[in-house]
Protein backbone atom coordinates (compact mmCIF):
# COMPACT_ATOMS: atom_id res chain seq x y z
CA UNK A 1 0.00 0.00 0.00
CA UNK A 2 1.49 3.39 -0.97
CA UNK A 3 1.58 6.45 1.30
CA UNK A 4 -1.46 8.11 -0.32
CA UNK A 5 -3.55 4.97 0.03
CA UNK A 6 -2.55 4.64 3.67
CA UNK A 7 -3.46 8.25 4.42
CA UNK A 8 -6.78 7.91 2.69
CA UNK A 9 -7.70 5.09 5.09
CA UNK A 10 -7.28 7.49 7.99
CA UNK A 11 -9.36 10.15 6.25
CA UNK A 12 -12.40 7.86 6.44
CA UNK A 13 -14.93 8.63 9.11
CA UNK A 14 -15.22 6.18 11.99
CA UNK A 15 -18.39 4.65 10.58
CA UNK A 16 -16.96 4.41 7.04
CA UNK A 17 -13.83 2.73 8.41
CA UNK A 18 -16.06 0.31 10.32
CA UNK A 19 -17.85 -0.50 7.04
CA UNK A 20 -14.49 -1.07 5.30
CA UNK A 21 -13.49 -3.50 8.06
CA UNK A 22 -16.85 -5.25 7.80
CA UNK A 23 -16.67 -5.78 4.04
CA UNK A 24 -13.10 -7.07 4.33
CA UNK A 25 -11.43 -4.35 2.29
CA UNK A 26 -9.13 -3.56 5.19
CA UNK A 27 -8.03 -5.22 8.43
CA UNK A 28 -7.64 -3.98 11.99
CA UNK A 29 -3.90 -4.60 11.74
CA UNK A 30 -3.68 -2.43 8.60
CA UNK A 31 -5.64 0.42 10.19
CA UNK A 32 -3.64 0.23 13.41
CA UNK A 33 -0.37 0.17 11.47
CA UNK A 34 -1.24 3.25 9.40
CA UNK A 35 -2.46 5.09 12.51
CA UNK A 36 0.80 4.39 14.34
CA UNK A 37 2.78 5.47 11.26
CA UNK A 38 0.75 8.67 11.07
CA UNK A 39 1.58 9.48 14.69
CA UNK A 40 5.28 9.04 13.85
CA UNK A 41 4.96 11.25 10.77
CA UNK A 42 2.67 14.03 12.00
CA UNK A 43 2.65 14.14 15.79
CA UNK A 44 6.07 15.76 16.21
CA UNK A 45 4.47 18.99 15.05
CA UNK A 46 1.26 18.83 17.08
CA UNK A 47 2.23 16.79 20.15
CA UNK A 48 -1.16 15.16 20.59
CA UNK A 49 0.08 11.97 22.30
CA UNK A 50 1.68 11.58 25.72
CA UNK A 51 2.35 7.87 25.26
CA UNK A 52 1.63 5.16 22.70
CA UNK A 53 1.81 1.38 23.02
CA UNK A 54 2.27 0.29 19.42
CA UNK A 55 3.18 -3.34 20.01
CA UNK A 56 0.26 -3.95 22.37
CA UNK A 57 -2.10 -2.21 19.95
CA UNK A 58 -0.97 -4.34 17.02
CA UNK A 59 -1.33 -7.48 19.12
CA UNK A 60 -4.89 -6.46 20.04
CA UNK A 61 -5.65 -5.69 16.38
CA UNK A 62 -4.37 -9.09 15.30
CA UNK A 63 -6.63 -10.80 17.85
CA UNK A 64 -9.59 -8.76 16.59
CA UNK A 65 -8.89 -9.78 12.98
CA UNK A 66 -8.80 -13.43 14.05
CA UNK A 67 -12.09 -12.99 15.88
CA UNK A 68 -13.65 -11.51 12.73
CA UNK A 69 -12.47 -14.47 10.66
CA UNK A 70 -13.94 -16.87 13.22
CA UNK A 71 -17.45 -15.60 12.50
CA UNK A 72 -18.02 -14.44 16.09
CA UNK A 73 -20.46 -11.66 16.90
CA UNK A 74 -18.61 -8.35 16.67
CA UNK A 75 -19.05 -5.03 18.43
CA UNK A 76 -19.87 -1.71 16.73
CA UNK A 77 -16.26 -0.47 16.93
CA UNK A 78 -14.58 -3.73 15.97
CA UNK A 79 -11.04 -3.15 14.73
CA UNK A 80 -11.01 0.66 14.94
CA UNK A 81 -7.88 2.34 16.36
CA UNK A 82 -8.70 4.97 18.98
CA UNK A 83 -6.67 6.85 21.59
CA UNK A 84 -7.96 8.70 24.62
CA UNK A 85 -7.32 11.64 26.86
CA UNK A 86 -4.76 10.39 29.36
CA UNK A 87 -7.11 10.27 32.34
CA UNK A 88 -9.07 7.09 31.66
CA UNK A 89 -7.76 4.40 33.94
CA UNK A 90 -6.73 1.00 32.67
CA UNK A 91 -5.32 -1.39 35.25
CA UNK A 92 -1.53 -1.33 35.19
CA UNK A 93 -1.31 1.25 32.38
CA UNK A 94 0.06 4.76 32.64
CA UNK A 95 -2.46 7.53 33.31
CA UNK A 96 -0.58 10.80 33.74
CA UNK A 97 -3.65 13.06 33.82
CA UNK A 98 -1.37 15.50 31.98
CA UNK A 99 0.49 16.16 35.21
CA UNK A 100 3.94 15.88 36.75
CA UNK A 101 2.32 14.75 39.98
CA UNK A 102 0.91 11.63 38.30
CA UNK A 103 3.70 11.09 35.78
CA UNK A 104 4.18 7.50 36.96
CA UNK A 105 0.60 6.76 38.07
CA UNK A 106 -0.63 3.31 37.10
CA UNK A 107 -4.12 2.66 38.51
CA UNK A 108 -5.15 -0.74 39.74
CA UNK A 109 -8.53 -0.78 38.04
CA UNK A 110 -10.11 0.04 34.69
CA UNK A 111 -12.61 2.73 33.78
CA UNK A 112 -16.01 1.43 32.73
CA UNK A 113 -15.87 3.47 29.51
CA UNK A 114 -12.55 1.84 28.60
CA UNK A 115 -14.04 -1.61 29.26
CA UNK A 116 -17.05 -0.77 27.09
CA UNK A 117 -14.92 0.59 24.24
CA UNK A 118 -12.68 -2.46 24.20
CA UNK A 119 -15.65 -4.84 24.52
CA UNK A 120 -17.04 -3.05 21.45
CA UNK A 121 -13.85 -4.03 19.62
CA UNK A 122 -11.81 -0.84 19.53
CA UNK A 123 -8.01 -0.86 19.62
CA UNK A 124 -6.46 1.50 22.19
CA UNK A 125 -3.27 3.14 20.91
CA UNK A 126 -2.34 5.16 23.99
CA UNK A 127 -2.90 8.25 26.10
CA UNK A 128 -3.42 11.67 24.54
CA UNK A 129 -2.18 15.06 25.65
CA UNK A 130 -4.46 17.14 27.83
CA UNK A 131 -4.49 20.15 30.09
CA UNK A 132 -2.91 19.34 33.45
CA UNK A 133 -5.63 17.58 35.48
CA UNK A 134 -8.13 18.72 32.78
CA UNK A 135 -8.03 22.20 34.28
CA UNK A 136 -7.61 24.62 31.37
CA UNK A 137 -9.66 25.52 28.29
CA UNK A 138 -6.70 26.16 25.96
CA UNK A 139 -4.57 22.99 25.87
CA UNK A 140 -1.42 24.41 27.43
CA UNK A 141 0.69 21.79 29.17
CA UNK A 142 3.99 22.69 30.83
CA UNK A 143 4.91 19.09 31.61
CA UNK A 144 4.44 17.27 28.30
CA UNK A 145 4.61 20.28 25.97
CA UNK A 146 1.68 22.27 24.66
CA UNK A 147 -0.58 20.46 22.25
CA UNK A 148 -0.59 22.41 18.97
CA UNK A 149 -3.41 23.04 16.56
CA UNK A 150 -3.09 20.98 13.36
CA UNK A 151 -4.57 23.92 11.41
CA UNK A 152 -1.73 26.22 12.56
CA UNK A 153 0.73 25.23 15.25
CA UNK A 154 1.00 28.75 16.73
CA UNK A 155 -2.63 28.49 17.84
CA UNK A 156 -4.13 26.70 20.79
CA UNK A 157 -6.11 23.49 20.36
CA UNK A 158 -8.65 24.26 23.02
CA UNK A 159 -8.79 22.21 26.15
CA UNK A 160 -8.83 20.44 28.23
CA UNK A 161 -9.13 17.51 25.79
CA UNK A 162 -6.43 19.04 23.60
CA UNK A 163 -4.84 15.85 22.28
CA UNK A 164 -8.25 14.35 21.52
CA UNK A 165 -9.23 17.32 19.35
CA UNK A 166 -5.85 17.55 17.63
CA UNK A 167 -5.49 13.80 16.97
CA UNK A 168 -8.95 13.51 15.41
CA UNK A 169 -8.44 16.69 13.36
CA UNK A 170 -5.06 15.44 12.10
CA UNK A 171 -6.71 12.12 11.20
CA UNK A 172 -4.45 10.09 13.48
CA UNK A 173 -7.38 8.21 15.03
CA UNK A 174 -11.07 7.76 14.23
CA UNK A 175 -12.21 9.01 17.59
CA UNK A 176 -11.05 9.82 21.09
CA UNK A 177 -12.53 10.14 24.54
CA UNK A 178 -12.48 13.61 25.99
CA UNK A 179 -14.04 14.95 29.16
CA UNK A 180 -16.11 18.08 29.64
CA UNK A 181 -16.58 19.97 32.91
CA UNK A 182 -16.80 23.49 31.48
CA UNK A 183 -16.41 22.89 27.75
CA UNK A 184 -13.43 20.56 27.55
CA UNK A 185 -14.90 18.39 24.77
CA UNK A 186 -16.70 21.12 22.86
CA UNK A 187 -13.87 23.66 22.90
CA UNK A 188 -11.20 21.45 21.29
CA UNK A 189 -13.87 20.12 18.94
CA UNK A 190 -14.72 23.64 17.78
CA UNK A 191 -11.13 24.89 17.71
CA UNK A 192 -9.76 21.85 15.88
CA UNK A 193 -12.70 21.51 13.44
CA UNK A 194 -14.18 18.21 14.64
CA UNK A 195 -17.42 17.06 16.26
CA UNK A 196 -17.66 16.57 20.02
CA UNK A 197 -20.56 15.75 22.30
CA UNK A 198 -21.04 16.29 26.01
CA UNK A 199 -24.06 14.23 26.94
CA UNK A 200 -26.57 14.96 29.70
CA UNK A 201 -25.02 15.05 33.17
CA UNK A 202 -25.18 11.44 34.50
CA UNK A 203 -25.54 9.88 31.02
CA UNK A 204 -22.04 8.29 30.92
CA UNK A 205 -20.26 6.47 33.76
CA UNK A 206 -17.33 8.19 35.44
CA UNK A 207 -16.01 5.13 37.24
CA UNK A 208 -12.25 5.01 36.74
CA UNK A 209 -12.08 8.54 35.35
CA UNK A 210 -9.86 11.20 36.93
CA UNK A 211 -12.20 13.58 38.78
CA UNK A 212 -12.17 17.33 38.39
CA UNK A 213 -15.64 18.21 39.64
CA UNK A 214 -18.09 15.58 40.90
CA UNK A 215 -21.09 17.72 39.94
CA UNK A 216 -20.06 18.78 36.46
CA UNK A 217 -17.69 16.15 34.97
CA UNK A 218 -18.83 14.43 31.79
CA UNK A 219 -17.26 11.80 29.55
CA UNK A 220 -17.77 11.90 25.79
CA UNK A 221 -16.28 11.45 22.33
CA UNK A 222 -14.59 13.67 19.77
CA UNK A 223 -14.97 12.36 16.24
CA UNK A 224 -15.03 13.51 12.65
CA UNK A 225 -18.81 13.39 12.15
CA UNK A 226 -22.06 13.44 14.12
CA UNK A 227 -22.74 9.88 12.97
CA UNK A 228 -19.38 8.80 14.38
CA UNK A 229 -20.24 10.50 17.67
CA UNK A 230 -23.62 8.74 17.74
CA UNK A 231 -22.03 5.33 17.35
CA UNK A 232 -19.29 6.08 19.90
CA UNK A 233 -21.71 7.52 22.47
CA UNK A 234 -24.04 4.55 22.03
CA UNK A 235 -21.21 2.30 23.22
CA UNK A 236 -20.29 4.24 26.35
CA UNK A 237 -23.68 5.62 27.52
CA UNK A 238 -25.89 3.92 30.07
CA UNK A 239 -26.07 3.04 33.73
CA UNK A 240 -23.04 1.59 35.44
CA UNK A 241 -23.43 -0.07 38.85
CA UNK A 242 -19.87 1.03 39.61
CA UNK A 243 -20.97 4.67 39.24
CA UNK A 244 -24.17 5.11 41.26
CA UNK A 245 -24.49 8.67 39.94
CA UNK A 246 -24.96 7.38 36.38
CA UNK A 247 -28.51 7.48 35.04
CA UNK A 248 -30.67 4.39 34.54
CA UNK A 249 -32.46 6.16 31.66
CA UNK A 250 -32.57 3.77 28.66
CA UNK A 251 -30.05 4.45 25.88
CA UNK A 252 -31.79 4.88 22.52
CA UNK A 253 -30.28 3.95 19.16
CA UNK A 254 -28.65 7.30 18.44
CA UNK A 255 -27.71 6.42 14.86
CA UNK A 256 -31.28 5.44 14.04
CA UNK A 257 -32.32 9.02 14.81
CA UNK A 258 -30.05 10.45 12.11
CA UNK A 259 -32.57 10.69 9.31
CA UNK A 260 -31.61 14.15 8.08
CA UNK A 261 -35.22 15.25 8.51
CA UNK A 262 -35.40 18.34 10.71
CA UNK A 263 -38.45 19.82 8.96
CA UNK A 264 -40.61 21.66 11.45
CA UNK A 265 -38.08 21.35 14.24
CA UNK A 266 -38.05 24.54 16.30
CA UNK A 267 -34.51 25.72 16.95
CA UNK A 268 -33.94 28.70 19.21
CA UNK A 269 -31.23 31.33 18.90
CA UNK A 270 -30.67 33.08 22.25
CA UNK A 271 -31.29 36.81 22.38
CA UNK A 272 -29.18 37.21 25.52
CA UNK A 273 -25.71 36.34 26.86
CA UNK A 274 -24.26 34.02 24.20
CA UNK A 275 -23.57 36.69 21.55
CA UNK A 276 -22.29 39.52 23.76
CA UNK A 277 -19.10 40.91 22.25
CA UNK A 278 -18.97 38.22 19.56
CA UNK A 279 -16.29 38.42 16.88
CA UNK A 280 -17.86 39.45 13.54
CA UNK A 281 -16.29 36.49 11.70
CA UNK A 282 -17.78 34.05 14.22
CA UNK A 283 -21.15 35.78 13.88
CA UNK A 284 -20.99 35.53 10.07
CA UNK A 285 -20.21 31.82 10.20
CA UNK A 286 -23.05 31.31 12.68
CA UNK A 287 -25.51 33.18 10.47
CA UNK A 288 -24.50 31.10 7.44
CA UNK A 289 -25.01 27.94 9.49
CA UNK A 290 -28.49 29.09 10.52
CA UNK A 291 -29.39 29.55 6.85
CA UNK A 292 -28.44 25.91 6.19
CA UNK A 293 -30.70 24.67 8.99
CA UNK A 294 -33.53 26.87 7.71
CA UNK A 295 -33.09 25.54 4.19
CA UNK A 296 -33.46 22.04 5.66
CA UNK A 297 -36.86 23.03 7.03
CA UNK A 298 -36.02 23.93 10.62
CA UNK A 299 -37.95 26.82 12.15
CA UNK A 300 -35.49 29.30 13.62
CA UNK A 301 -36.83 31.53 16.38
CA UNK A 302 -35.42 33.92 18.98
CA UNK A 303 -35.45 32.71 22.56
CA UNK A 304 -34.47 34.36 25.82
CA UNK A 305 -32.66 32.10 28.25
CA UNK A 306 -33.78 33.07 31.75
CA UNK A 307 -31.52 33.34 34.79
CA UNK A 308 -28.30 33.62 32.78
CA UNK A 309 -26.73 35.82 35.48
CA UNK A 310 -27.37 33.07 38.01
CA UNK A 311 -26.21 30.32 35.64
CA UNK A 312 -22.96 32.16 34.93
CA UNK A 313 -22.32 33.04 38.58
CA UNK A 314 -23.18 29.66 40.07
CA UNK A 315 -21.61 27.70 37.22
CA UNK A 316 -18.34 29.48 37.89
CA UNK A 317 -18.29 28.35 41.50
CA UNK A 318 -19.19 24.67 41.61
CA UNK A 319 -16.31 23.14 39.67
CA UNK A 320 -13.77 25.55 41.18
CA UNK A 321 -14.65 24.58 44.74
CA UNK A 322 -14.83 20.86 43.97
CA UNK A 323 -11.52 20.99 42.07
CA UNK A 324 -9.92 22.95 44.86
CA UNK A 325 -11.09 20.35 47.37
CA UNK A 326 -9.76 17.43 45.31
CA UNK A 327 -6.35 19.08 44.95
CA UNK A 328 -6.01 20.50 48.48
CA UNK A 329 -3.53 17.90 49.72
CA UNK A 330 -1.16 18.36 46.78
CA UNK A 331 -1.57 22.14 47.03
CA UNK A 332 -0.34 21.89 50.62
CA UNK A 333 2.49 19.47 49.95
CA UNK A 334 3.80 20.14 46.44
CA UNK A 335 2.32 23.28 44.86
CA UNK A 336 5.52 23.75 42.86
CA UNK A 337 4.67 20.63 40.84
CA UNK A 338 1.67 22.32 39.22
CA UNK A 339 1.98 24.74 36.31
CA UNK A 340 1.62 28.37 37.42
CA UNK A 341 -1.77 28.80 35.74
CA UNK A 342 -3.15 25.74 37.54
CA UNK A 343 -1.91 26.37 41.07
CA UNK A 344 -3.02 29.96 40.48
CA UNK A 345 -6.50 28.75 39.57
CA UNK A 346 -6.81 26.16 42.36
CA UNK A 347 -5.65 28.47 45.13
CA UNK A 348 -8.52 31.03 45.22
CA UNK A 349 -11.10 28.25 45.63
CA UNK A 350 -9.92 28.05 49.25
CA UNK A 351 -11.36 31.52 49.76
CA UNK A 352 -14.85 30.77 48.43
CA UNK A 353 -17.31 30.30 51.33
CA UNK A 354 -19.04 26.95 51.66
CA UNK A 355 -22.35 28.78 51.80
CA UNK A 356 -21.76 30.08 48.26
CA UNK A 357 -21.02 26.56 47.03
CA UNK A 358 -24.18 25.17 48.64
CA UNK A 359 -26.25 28.03 47.23
CA UNK A 360 -24.91 27.25 43.74
CA UNK A 361 -25.83 23.57 44.09
CA UNK A 362 -29.15 24.22 45.83
CA UNK A 363 -30.46 26.39 43.02
CA UNK A 364 -29.25 24.16 40.17
CA UNK A 365 -32.41 22.06 39.90
CA UNK A 366 -34.79 24.99 40.19
CA UNK A 367 -32.88 26.95 37.56
CA UNK A 368 -32.82 23.97 35.19
CA UNK A 369 -36.60 23.66 35.54
CA UNK A 370 -37.08 27.37 34.87
CA UNK A 371 -34.78 27.31 31.83
CA UNK A 372 -36.43 24.17 30.47
CA UNK A 373 -39.91 25.66 30.85
CA UNK A 374 -38.99 28.94 29.18
CA UNK A 375 -36.77 27.55 26.41
CA UNK A 376 -38.02 24.07 25.64
CA UNK A 377 -41.60 25.23 25.99
CA UNK A 378 -41.14 27.10 22.72
CA UNK A 379 -38.33 25.26 20.94
CA UNK A 380 -36.87 21.76 20.64
CA UNK A 381 -33.22 22.81 20.86
CA UNK A 382 -31.16 25.97 20.95
CA UNK A 383 -27.92 26.85 19.20
CA UNK A 384 -25.05 29.17 20.04
CA UNK A 385 -21.47 29.72 18.92
CA UNK A 386 -19.15 27.40 20.87
CA UNK A 387 -16.70 30.30 21.29
CA UNK A 388 -17.48 33.96 20.81
CA UNK A 389 -13.91 34.74 19.80
CA UNK A 390 -11.66 33.57 17.01
CA UNK A 391 -9.15 30.90 18.01
CA UNK A 392 -6.43 32.56 20.12
CA UNK A 393 -2.74 31.80 19.84
CA UNK A 394 -0.94 29.75 22.46
CA UNK A 395 1.05 32.85 23.40
CA UNK A 396 -2.01 35.08 23.88
CA UNK A 397 -3.41 32.66 26.47
CA UNK A 398 -0.15 31.65 28.16
CA UNK A 399 -0.47 32.66 31.81
CA UNK A 400 2.76 30.90 32.76
CA UNK A 401 4.68 33.01 30.23
CA UNK A 402 3.22 36.16 31.79
CA UNK A 403 1.49 37.34 28.61
CA UNK A 404 -0.46 40.53 29.44
CA UNK A 405 -4.21 39.87 29.30
CA UNK A 406 -3.74 36.09 29.23
CA UNK A 407 -5.84 35.48 32.36
CA UNK A 408 -8.82 37.35 30.89
CA UNK A 409 -8.56 35.73 27.44
CA UNK A 410 -8.17 32.33 29.10
CA UNK A 411 -11.45 32.89 31.01
CA UNK A 412 -13.29 34.14 27.94
CA UNK A 413 -12.55 31.01 25.88
CA UNK A 414 -15.13 28.95 27.81
CA UNK A 415 -17.73 31.66 28.43
CA UNK A 416 -20.35 29.98 26.19
CA UNK A 417 -19.68 26.41 27.24
CA UNK A 418 -19.54 26.65 31.06
CA UNK A 419 -23.24 27.54 31.52
CA UNK A 420 -24.31 24.37 29.72
CA UNK A 421 -22.45 22.24 32.27
CA UNK A 422 -24.23 23.94 35.14
CA UNK A 423 -27.55 23.22 33.44
CA UNK A 424 -26.49 19.62 32.72
CA UNK A 425 -27.86 19.70 29.17
CA UNK A 426 -26.61 17.61 26.24
CA UNK A 427 -24.54 19.69 23.85
CA UNK A 428 -22.72 18.86 20.62
CA UNK A 429 -20.18 21.15 18.97
CA UNK A 430 -20.05 21.08 15.18
CA UNK A 431 -17.61 22.78 12.75
CA UNK A 432 -19.23 25.58 10.72
CA UNK A 433 -16.45 27.62 9.13
CA UNK A 434 -12.91 28.90 9.06
CA UNK A 435 -11.79 32.32 10.25
CA UNK A 436 -9.45 34.68 8.41
CA UNK A 437 -6.47 33.01 10.09
CA UNK A 438 -7.54 29.67 8.67
CA UNK A 439 -8.66 28.33 12.07
CA UNK A 440 -11.98 26.52 12.60
CA UNK A 441 -15.22 28.01 13.95
CA UNK A 442 -17.84 25.87 15.68
CA UNK A 443 -21.39 26.07 17.00
CA UNK A 444 -23.06 24.07 19.75
CA UNK A 445 -26.54 22.54 19.84
CA UNK A 446 -28.35 22.02 23.16
CA UNK A 447 -31.47 20.01 23.90
CA UNK A 448 -33.49 18.90 26.89
CA UNK A 449 -31.93 16.43 29.32
CA UNK A 450 -31.40 13.07 27.58
CA UNK A 451 -32.08 14.58 24.13
CA UNK A 452 -28.74 13.38 22.75
CA UNK A 453 -30.51 11.82 19.76
CA UNK A 454 -32.12 15.15 18.89
CA UNK A 455 -28.96 17.27 19.08
CA UNK A 456 -27.05 14.66 17.07
CA UNK A 457 -29.88 14.59 14.52
CA UNK A 458 -29.57 18.34 13.98
CA UNK A 459 -25.78 18.06 13.77
CA UNK A 460 -26.01 15.25 11.23
CA UNK A 461 -28.59 17.12 9.16
CA UNK A 462 -26.26 20.12 9.02
CA UNK A 463 -23.31 17.95 8.04
CA UNK A 464 -25.29 16.40 5.17
CA UNK A 465 -25.31 19.82 3.49
CA UNK A 466 -21.89 21.12 4.49
CA UNK A 467 -18.29 19.98 4.32
CA UNK A 468 -16.60 21.77 7.21
CA UNK A 469 -16.24 18.53 9.18
CA UNK A 470 -14.54 16.87 6.18
CA UNK A 471 -11.93 19.58 5.67
CA UNK A 472 -8.35 18.62 6.39
CA UNK A 473 -5.79 20.84 8.11
CA UNK A 474 -3.23 22.11 5.56
CA UNK A 475 -0.36 19.88 6.64
CA UNK A 476 -2.35 16.67 6.97
CA UNK A 477 -2.06 14.44 3.94
CA UNK B 1 -9.76 51.20 53.03
CA UNK B 2 -11.05 47.71 52.18
CA UNK B 3 -8.76 44.72 52.69
CA UNK B 4 -7.63 43.43 49.28
CA UNK B 5 -9.33 40.14 48.41
CA UNK B 6 -6.00 38.40 47.95
CA UNK B 7 -5.19 39.14 51.59
CA UNK B 8 -8.53 37.76 52.77
CA UNK B 9 -8.04 34.61 50.67
CA UNK B 10 -4.48 34.24 51.99
CA UNK B 11 -5.72 34.20 55.59
CA UNK B 12 -8.60 31.84 54.81
CA UNK B 13 -6.49 29.44 52.74
CA UNK B 14 -3.77 29.25 55.36
CA UNK B 15 -6.08 29.16 58.38
CA UNK B 16 -8.61 26.64 57.11
CA UNK B 17 -6.54 24.54 54.71
CA UNK B 18 -2.83 25.15 55.38
CA UNK B 19 -2.36 26.36 51.79
CA UNK B 20 -0.14 29.31 50.86
CA UNK B 21 -0.38 31.56 47.81
CA UNK B 22 1.85 29.76 45.31
CA UNK B 23 2.60 32.58 42.87
CA UNK B 24 1.54 36.04 41.70
CA UNK B 25 -0.99 34.64 39.22
CA UNK B 26 -2.80 33.08 42.19
CA UNK B 27 -3.03 36.51 43.80
CA UNK B 28 -4.44 38.03 40.61
CA UNK B 29 -7.01 35.22 40.39
CA UNK B 30 -7.90 35.69 44.08
CA UNK B 31 -8.54 39.37 43.39
CA UNK B 32 -10.75 38.30 40.47
CA UNK B 33 -13.16 36.63 42.93
CA UNK B 34 -14.61 40.12 43.18
CA UNK B 35 -16.65 39.34 40.08
CA UNK B 36 -18.10 36.22 41.73
CA UNK B 37 -18.93 38.17 44.88
CA UNK B 38 -20.70 40.79 42.78
CA UNK B 39 -22.64 38.02 41.05
CA UNK B 40 -23.74 36.48 44.33
CA UNK B 41 -24.60 39.88 45.75
CA UNK B 42 -26.90 40.56 42.81
CA UNK B 43 -28.63 37.23 43.32
CA UNK B 44 -29.34 37.67 47.03
CA UNK B 45 -32.86 36.90 48.13
CA UNK B 46 -33.55 34.25 45.50
CA UNK B 47 -32.75 31.18 47.60
CA UNK B 48 -35.78 29.95 49.55
CA UNK B 49 -35.27 28.92 53.17
CA UNK B 50 -36.37 25.35 52.44
CA UNK B 51 -34.18 24.78 49.37
CA UNK B 52 -31.86 21.79 49.65
CA UNK B 53 -28.99 20.76 47.38
CA UNK B 54 -30.74 17.59 46.29
CA UNK B 55 -33.05 18.42 43.43
CA UNK B 56 -30.81 18.53 40.36
CA UNK B 57 -31.10 14.85 39.37
CA UNK B 58 -34.86 15.07 39.91
CA UNK B 59 -34.93 18.15 37.69
CA UNK B 60 -33.09 16.27 34.92
CA UNK B 61 -35.82 13.64 35.01
CA UNK B 62 -38.64 16.19 35.29
CA UNK B 63 -37.46 18.14 32.25
CA UNK B 64 -36.21 15.32 30.04
CA UNK B 65 -37.00 14.73 26.37
CA UNK B 66 -40.21 12.68 26.08
CA UNK B 67 -39.54 9.23 24.60
CA UNK B 68 -41.22 8.57 21.24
Amino acid sequence: MNAAAKSSLLHLSLTDAADALKDGSVTAVELTTVALEAFTRIDKAINSAIWLEGAAALEAAEALDKKRKSGATLGPLHGLPLAHKDMYYKAGKLSTCGSAIRKDFRPGYTATVMERLEEAGSVTLGGLNMAEFAQNPTGHNQHYGHCRNPWHTDYCTGGSSSGSGAAVAARLVYGALGSDTGGSIRLPAAICGVTGIKATQTRVSRHGVMPLSFSADNVGPLTQTARDAARFLGVIAGHDPKDPTSSAEPVPDYEAALTGDIRGMRIGVPTNYFFDGIDPEVQAAFDAMVAVLEARGAIILPVTIPHMDAVATYGGIVSRVEGGTIHAQWMRERPQDYAVHLSGRLYPSQGIPGTYYIEALARRGAILKAVAAAVFGVCDAFITPTLRMKVPTLLATDIDAGTPGAIETFQDVSINTRPINYLGLPSVSVPCGLDSNGLPIGFQIQGRPFAEARVLKIADAYQRDTGWHRRLPPNVS
Amino acid sequence: MQTPLRDIVAVQAQTWSGISQPNEAAGVMADALAASIAGFTALRGQLAFEDEPSSFEAALQATKEPQP
